[in-house]
């Protein structure tokens, strides 16, 4: 089950009137919210119930010791979460690894009776359980001796396959002192679910369909205009993909209740590559900072060393998204490019705001390539197709696909406070209005977009 | 409380709107639901009591009007 589909609106509109009737009973309230989610995650594939849950265990059981110094159990456990993460993402890479070296040493087998299904969200939920058992160990925030406080958190179906990625010490607390959604939620709620949908449904999958997938499919074929468009259109695509599944979970969270920070701040307004990860994914850009760059030094020691770690870090990074040499490509180029701006000073540079824009924009564009090629190969294809003026058998250009590159860049672009602004214009309207305005841009939304269901792009991650 | 209660109910009374007017999709829809049978059954004669209360009431497509329109002001 995806957000932009008529079963989640339906799904979501029971939840919603569910959570208003059970209000006044915290206790059912989050129990009818568990249920929820885990009929949620249950639409994927039930045999991945059993892996959340697991992980949910782990969670709860690593947070026991609370601020208790080192123990073995919270050792343990945190293992066991890297250890199921790993597990589920990366087999199916080495096994791939080891049969082709069979095949070169003349030993051919065939293993695709092993492959492990990927579960959907695992990189998300993963995340979420060691951020509980660290925050507890760190004091940011109190042991749940209740496995079912740690199971919502874990699995609460607004963030549950794509994040964002909420912090245990943000979001507990809420559980403990419910909000009643107020006109200014609602309002912010209806504005964040319909820039969302507009995002996913018209922007990101029509780029998909009409110039990206496309180009991809055959890069040898295509010319310089064909792959230039095809990469501008993937770096819309992304972001309108990924940034409207979060306004929409933002959104949906909001009318239950329950505030997420936000996360993504126009990353393409960035003027540095620091900048840049302070705009996009924030939720994933913090967690790493917290849990694994500050961890492991950080801004501690001289200038090479912080460098290293941030190569480290960014490298591993880039393998969080997929067992491919690409993401790792991709994360390590994006780690170079920082530790250059720090090691420079770069970073701290003030003038020419505008042209630095360009350029930052310009290479992250560029790096994209790695992120979205299946293989090095591709890669290189593009890269020539670049360098091609014209080809018989290249993609013809959509106006269509041209207009929503410009579209989706202009809303990248747009002042946050236009946004915020219109969430409160709907804040000032009556409750009716909000709903039929929701209903209205949704109506819109399903009515504008193609036949069957693309799904976000990060839920292969 | 009232608030979100107009909120909610309002936005059921704009769903039930949009499967008045719009066509089969919801019928195509029920089909896809992850339902055990026990539970499919059922629904899918609740949605069938419905197309043919619709189509009794002679609503017309105004979803698929909708759509064919911006479909072909878009040039898709």
């Amino acid at each position: 089950m995806v957000f932009p589909t008529l079963d989640f609106v339906l799904f979501f509109t029971a939840v919603l009137g569910l959570n208003l009737a059970l209000f006044a009973w915290n206790g059912w309230r989050k129990g009818m919210l568990l249920a929820a989610s885990y009929w949620f995650y249950a639409a994927w594939d039930l045999r991945f119930l059993a892996l959340m849950t697991g992980v949910i265990l782990l969670a709860w059981l690593g947070g026991l010791p609370g601020r208790r110094k080192a123990t073995a159990l919270r050792t343990l456990c945190i293992a066991g979460l890297l250890g199921c993460l790993a597990f589920f993402k990366y087999f199916n890479f080495f096994l791939l690894s080891f049969s082709n070296l069979l095949g070169d040493a003349g030993l051919s087998r065939d293993f695709s009776w092993a492959q492990v299904v990927l579960p959907v969200g695992i990189s998300f939920y993963v995340f979420q359980g060691i951020s509980y058992i660290v925050d507890c160990a760190r004091g940011d925030c109190a042991e749940r001796r209740n496995p079912f406080d740690v199971a919502l958190y874990v699995s609460f179906f607004p963030q549950l396959v794509a994040g964002p990625i909420v912090r245990a010490a943000d979001f507990l607390p809420q559980l403990d002192r419910p909000e009643r959604p107020d006109a200014a939620m609602r309002g912010m709620a209806v504005a964040l679910i319909l820039a969302g949908m507009v995002k996913k449904l018209v922007i990101a999958n029509y780029i998909a369909v009409l110039l990206v997938d496309p180009v991809y499919t055959d890069p040898a074929s295509q010319a310089a205009p064909q792959a230039l468009a095809a990469m501008l259109g993937y770096a819309v695509q992304i972001y309108c993909d990924f940034s409207g599944y979060s306004d929409i979970a933002i959104g949906v969270a909001l009318l239950l209740g329950y505030r997420f920070n936000a996360n993504f701040n126009q990353p393409y307004r960035a003027a540095s590559f620091r900048e840049f990860w302070q705009r996009w994914h924030i939720s994933l850009s913090t967690w790493i900072r917290d849990y694994l760059y500050i961890p492991l030094g950080g801004n501690k020691g001289g200038k090479g060393r912080q460098a290293v770690t941030l190569l480290v870090v960014m490298g591993l990074a880039g393998l969080w998204h997929g067992a491919a040499w690409t993401f790792v490509l991709w994360g390590l180029a994006h780690g170079a490019l920082v530790a250059v701006e720090r090691l420079t000073g770069q970073h701290r540079a003030t003038g020419a705001r505008a042209l630095r824009i360009v350029v930052v924009f310009a290479l992250v564009t560029l790096l994209w390539l790695p992120f979205r090629a299946h293989d090095l190969d591709q890669v290189g294809q593009m890269l020539a197709a670049l360098t091609r003026p014209a080809s018989d058998y290249a993609v013809p250009l959509h106006g269509f696909a041209l207009m929503l590159i410009t579209a989706g860049l202009a809303l990248n672009a747009l002042p946050l406070s236009w946004f915020t602004r219109s969430g409160q214009a709907l804040a000032r309207v009556a409750p009716e209005v909000q709903a039929l305005a929701l209903a209205a841009g949704l109506i819109f939304c399903f009515a504008m977009a193609q036949e069957g269901v693309a799904p976000f792009i990060y839920f292969q991650f | 409380m009232a608030r979100n209660l107009r909120f909610f109910l309002t936005l059921s009374a704009a769903l039930v709107l949009l499967w008045a007017f719009s066509g089969e999709r919801i019928v195509d829809w029920a089909f896809e639901l992850p339902l055990p049978d026990a539970l499919m059954d059922p629904l899918l004669d609740a949605v069938f009591w419905g197309k043919d209360l619709k189509a009794a009431m002679g609503l017309p497509d105004l979803f698929g009007a909708l759509r064919d329109t911006l479909h072909r002001l878009a040039g898709l």
